[in-house]
């Protein structure tokens, strides 16, 4: 495979592959570096790449690797996870609104288990089907449902109680 | 959308019951800004969901040119490889009767060779000729011999 087939072939899924990795690694910067990392691999594995039913699925499951590893080793190094917090007193007295509400549901999100974070964005932004997902992550279909269900109810418990927070 | 239709698809989806295009229809309800007063929590969860697809890579992906540049380069030692082989065939197929200076050199000094090694054995000729009179000599000396 030459460089320009590489290129119409795996490129398409770049914004994809982004959005997966600054889920699960927060940091704009980091999801950069990562996603030009999974793109280095997916290049030097380039050969292989044709045998693989749909590069798409292939490259998010390399992506989603990638960013694992990425938290282990930074676990391991003890390095502090900054968590934004969304409990900030200040935004609890104002009233939740436009783009601080969307924020305030990324800011949940944070708090989600990696597992549960990974199948929301696959499903509820990325809108795969559960069948693609199931091969992604290698996890059966009624497994994905009850992880998605419960990250979904975590949401709306926080969203609410945020929320009545903040009109209240 | 009728209201108790969207209550349902909303119990269906937090179950993680509901298909894509179900999941479609609600975030399409959510983004009118007639969403009923009690599910304007929800709102924000679907907004957030919406947006968080406009996200895009804003750093360019680089890719290793080393290998672009091999694969260059394996082409050109294709093309010498193939040019070699059509010289070699050529050069079998039409032998030329053009000698390079060397091949002249060699073949002048094989002729001047050849021409002092036939005088040399035509001196040796002569040589043989003349020792026939021995033979006669032999032969008068066996009769008195006898």
């Amino acid at each position: 495979m030459n460089q320009k087939e590489f290129i119409e072939l795996l490129l398409p899924c770049k914004d994809k592959l982004y959005r997966l990795a600054k889920r699960l690694l927060v940091s704009s910067d980091e999801a950069e570096d990562a996603v030009q990392e999974v793109y280095l691999k997916l290049w030097k594995g380039r050969d292989k790449i044709e045998n693989y039913r749909s590069p798409e699925a292939f490259a998010i499951t390399m992506t989603k690797n990638y960013c694992l590893d990425r938290l282990k080793s930074r676990q391991a190094s003890n390095l502090k996870i900054v968590h934004s917090n969304y409990k900030n007193p200040d935004s609890i007295e104002r009233k939740i609104d436009g783009d601080e509400g969307v924020a305030l549901v990324f800011k949940i999100m944070e708090t989600l288990p990696e597992k549960q974070k990974i199948i929301m964005q696959l499903r509820d932004i990325e809108q795969f089907d559960f069948n693609e997902i199931a091969k992604m992550l290698n996890i059966n279909e009624t497994a994905i449902r009850v992880s998605l269900s419960r990250a979904r109810k975590v949401v709306r418990e926080k969203l609410i109680k945020q929320y009545n927070y903040g009109v209240s | 959308m009728e209201l108790a239709k969207i209550e349902t698809l909303l119990d269906a989806y937090f179950e993680g019951e509901t298909s894509l295009e179900q999941e479609t229809i609600l975030r399409d309800y959510f983004a009118t800004n007639n969403v009923a007063p009690h599910l304007a929590a929800y709102q924000h969860l679907f907004v957030a969901l919406k947006a968080a697809q406009e996200e895009v890579l804003e750093r360019e992906i680089i890719l290793p040119t080393v290998s672009a540049s091999k694969e260059t380069k394996r082409w050109w030692y294709g093309i010498a490889a193939s040019l070699l082989v059509v010289i070699g065939v050529a050069s079998l197929l039409m032998p030329s009767n053009q000698l390079s200076q060397e091949e002249q050199d060699a073949l002048m000094a094989f002729n001047e060779t050849k021409e002092t090694l036939l005088l040399l054995s035509k001196s040796f000729n002569k040589g043989t000729e003349e020792l026939a009179v021995l033979g006669q000599f032999t032969e008068s000396k066996n009769l008195i011999l006898k």
